[in-house]
């Protein structure tokens, strides 16, 4: 009875454990003898899954190059379209326009948000969507009229290029103004690293790109978390798209699809994004 | 044959020498043809003087114009002093010994890359002039200015130090023969003497500052308002290239940057000019 | 002249120079405390093992190598294309040219030196997108378009210490072969180059720093954040300057941006080690100039 029960044990282990290997093997499977290159550009959102996911193809076969830039969304769609590279990445949905324009095919692999975010040093934690707009607009330009200490409060914005700019200022701003002397970076990282070194700052991130390096300020008083984006309670959310023009290659292809496999999907989990799947 | 052979090596120098001229024409041919779609149907005015919002359809490069020229001359204005009291030190006032050692540093520092400075004044130069000024990110015209006026020195102090070189010896030996202190020295003979390499030098180091990217890109802010005060974030042309190449090909905004690589074009060649034009009348004069 | 006037003339040259010095010493300083401790062998190769990396059995993940194999590579190319054209420019400036059409040239090549290195990059951008719509789908911004607007960058150096070398030649050295019924030609490839190869050395090594160094040109034409080693000359490439550009903002945990203090590092003493060889060699090379004729 013991000895059946062991074996039984044995068996559900190592059919749970073949199991688990074949899940993790079988994706990574698909790339064994390819050869080529994929090039990557646009959102910068994009990147850390990019980068993982690459590194796990590029690991399992030396063959295989993949190359990842930035840029920003308008320049994923552009140079997607112009044949300039395989992926194009955006941090929203490509207009009908455009899709029509370079007939793109989209794939939407993760949900994100688009957060405030301020310095851990700073004591303001919630603000409303009329306060958001009287900030970037420049009418609100001290943190004391917020709770804050008596300091100008610097604004950061992104390039035009940027999807996330497009995102929030349509959806958290209303379309609103944004200053002219906010201070421009070039991508979700650098909003990030900038506002984790100014004390005054404020700016906006893809929710996935938070760490405990800055703090994210709850928008007409919801948190931006995982969760609340998740149930559509937090508005500023937008979908993580990698587009191709035409049907995909066969390599690309099988990048993409390695995508919305279990082991990508955990990727996009692991990197504070909302899986599809 | 061997006359053939003279012959043919001479036509290949002179088409190296026409292909390597004919660049300097191509690039500008270049910046224009991509720029024209902007600066045609009477908008060439708007371009040069307007203000950038590309919401309201406005590609105007004015504020970068600004910037450039806010951060350049107040770097120069910075390193102008401090590269005279350097070279002034190598050459006539500091020990001999010391002297050689610091053109030796100088020659090295010539060779640190834009993108150190760039990279250094992030993380120590920001933080500090964030301490210092009431408000403000630390990104500003300042910043960028301080750091630049690192960068150039070394160009210019080199620079000055060879017009100081270049004075007649027999004029210093004239100056010690009537008893004059090494300062005396300095400000009667070496300075006036040089004064046209102290020029040049400065216009060089202007031109050097105008052209930079990377030390403005990464500390300057670039925001796109035109700077009010030297704490204002600000953005130079060079660095709004740098920011606007992601644009759409087709869009304005993306044929602005040629319109801002022919501002920048044209600021390179009056500064060669420039030079030219003292260098030649010092020929005259001598 | 007054005396305190003189110690206030002096203190102040004294002032400038602690000034600059205090500068670059902090900004040498502020690297090297930051990043001493990321100097190793993982900085470069990341966990993959040495021999497999240079070997390329492996691709190197977070390392430096793939950047610094970039640069390497790149600066090898743009020298390659820079070096003949620029030394048979200078060649034909110095001893066949006329008056007036090397004024004109010198004007050209001052303000080819003079134009900032990011209009040059923004010429190869447009440039390689020219070439993409009219002449090959697989041209676009590559390590090929990199090279060549990095050649154009130095080109005018090369000319220019190329030039001014053959100038600065004593005339008895250039007429001594002419009179033993030497051509004209022989006389420049026999006599006169091996005489200014110092002067032509120095301006090359000017030229391999400045490449290495540069970050706008290569920003523009092709260069990423992740690309692995460079495949192929139409392919996207890493590079040294631009890795540190990229993680000054980018970065994502601490040990990330240390990297970048370490590259930064390797690239400083890269830069500072070519300019002091340029010295020592520039003495050698003379001397072996002198034995060779």
């Amino acid at each position: 009875m013991k000895r059946t029960c062991t074996l039984f044990l044995l068996v559900v282990l190592c059919l749970v454990f073949s199991g688990l290997s074949l899940s993790f093997a079988e994706p990574l499977d698909a790339f064994k003898g390819e050869k080529g290159t994929v090039k990557i550009s646009g959102g910068t959102a994009h990147i850390p899954v990019m980068k993982e996911t690459a590194r796990l193809i590029m690991t399992a076969n030396p063959d295989i190059r993949i190359t990842i830039a930035g840029g920003g969304s308008g320049v994923g769609i552009k140079q997607v379209g112009e044949g300039l590279v395989d992926i194009g990445n955006t941090g929203r949905k490509p207009t009908d326009d455009e899709i029509k324009r370079y007939n793109l095919k989209l794939f939407m692999w993760a949900v994100d948000g688009v957060a405030l975010i301020v310095n851990p040093k700073n004591k303001v934690r919630s603000l409303s969507k009329a306060q958001a707009a009287d900030i970037f607009s420049g009418k609100i330009d001290n943190w004391k009229a917020l709770g804050g200490e008596d300091r100008k409060i610097n604004l950061y914005t992104r390039d035009e290029a940027s999807g996330t700019r497009e995102v929030f200022w349509e959806k958290a701003l209303g379309k609103g103004n944004i200053a002219k002397s906010a201070n421009v970076v070039v991508s979700n990282g650098a909003m990030k690293s900038a506002i984790s070194q100014d004390p005054y700052a404020i700016g906006y991130v893809s929710v996935g790109h938070i760490d405990k390096t800055v703090v994210p300020v709850a928008f007409d008083g919801v948190e931006p978390t995982i969760a609340t984006v998740k149930s559509g309670k937090y508005a500023v959310s937008r979908g993580l798209y990698s587009n191709t023009k035409g049907d995909p290659a066969p390599l690309t292809k099988k990048f993409l699809d390695l995508l919305f496999t279990g082991e990508g999907q955990k990727i996009v989990t692991a990197n504070g994004f909302i899986a599809v799947k | 044959m061997r006359a053939v052979k003279e012959t043919a090596v001479e036509r290949a120098l002179l088409l190296s020498t026409i292909v390597s001229g004919s660049i300097t024409l191509i690039i500008f041919g270049f910046m224009l043809f991509m720029a024209l779609p902007l600066l045609g149907g009477g908008k060439i005015f708007q371009i040069f003087v307007g203000s950038w919002s590309p919401g309201d359809g406005s590609y105007g490069i004015l504020p970068m114009t600004v910037g450039t020229l806010a951060i350049s001359f107040l770097s120069v204005t910075i390193s102008f002093p401090m590269s005279i009291g350097c070279s002034s030190f190598i050459g006539v006032l500091g020990p001999k010994r010391s002297g050689r050692y610091l053109k030796r540093i100088v020659q090295m520092m010539t060779g640190i890359p834009t993108v150190i400075y760039g990279f250094v004044g992030i993380f120590l130069l920001v933080p500090i002039v964030r301490g210092l000024a009431s408000g403000g990110s630390g990104m500003s015209v300042i910043t960028a200015a301080l750091m630049l006026s690192v960068l150039i020195s070394p160009t210019m102090v080199l620079f000055f130090n060879d017009s100081f070189e270049r004075v007649p010896a027999s004029y210093l030996d004239a100056a010690d023969g009537l008893g004059a202190s090494n300062v005396q020295k300095l400000v009667y003979v070496v300075l006036p003497n040089a004064k046209k390499g102290i020029i040049i030098g400065l216009i060089l180091a202007f031109g050097r500052a105008l052209g930079d990217t990377l030390v403005a890109l990464m500390i300057a802010g670039n925001s796109t308002q035109i700077p009010g005060s030297v704490f204002d974030s600000a953005r130079a042309l060079t660095a709004h290239i740098a920011l606007v190449i992601a644009a759409d090909y087709e869009s304005l905004e993306f044929k602005s940057i040629f319109a801002c690589g022919m501002v920048l074009y044209l600021f390179a060649t009056a500064i060669v000019i420039g030079v030219r034009y003292f260098a030649f009348t010092d020929r005259e004069t001598r | 002249m007054k005396r305190p006037i003189e110690k206030l003339v002096t203190g102040f040259s004294w002032l400038c120079t602690i000034m600059l010095l205090g500068a670059v010493f902090s900004i040498t300083g502020f690297l090297f405390a930051k990043g001493y401790s990321s100097l190793d062998t993982r900085l470069i190769f990341g966990d993959t093992g040495i021999l497999d990396a240079l070997l390329l059995k492996k691709q190197v993940f977070n390392g430096l190598f793939p950047a610094i194999a970039g640069t390497l590579v790149l600066v090898v190319m743009s020298v390659a294309w820079a070096i003949p054209v620029g030394i048979a420019t200078g060649i034909y400036l110095a001893e066949y040219a006329g008056d007036r059409v090397r004024g004109l040239f010198n004007l050209f090549f001052d303000i080819l030196a003079g134009i900032p290195s990011i209009v040059i990059g923004l010429f190869g951008f447009a440039f390689s997108v020219f070439l993409h719509k009219n002449v090959s789908k697989a041209i676009q911004p590559c390590l090929l378009i990199s090279s060549i607007a990095l050649a154009f960058l130095v080109l005018p150096y090369l000319i220019r210490t190329t030039q001014v070398a053959l100038d600065g030649l004593p005339e008895d050295t250039r007429l001594g072969a002419l009179a033993l019924g030497a051509t004209k030609m022989q006389n420049i490839f026999y006599v006169l180059l091996p005489k200014s190869l110092s002067g032509i050395m120095s301006g090359v090594i000017l030229a391999i720093g400045r490449c290495a160094e540069d970050t706008a040109v290569i920003m523009l034409t092709g260069v990423v954040a992740t690309a692995g080693i460079p495949g192929s000359l139409l392919s996207s490439y890493e590079a040294l300057p631009f890795y540190i550009y990229y993680i000054s903002s980018q970065y994502t945990t601490p040990e990330e941006l240390l990297t970048g203090y370490g590259a930064s590092i390797i690239l400083l003493a890269m830069c500072v080690v070519l300019f002091s060889a340029a010295f020592f060699i520039k003495k050698r090379l003379t001397y072996m100039a002198f034995y060779r004729a």
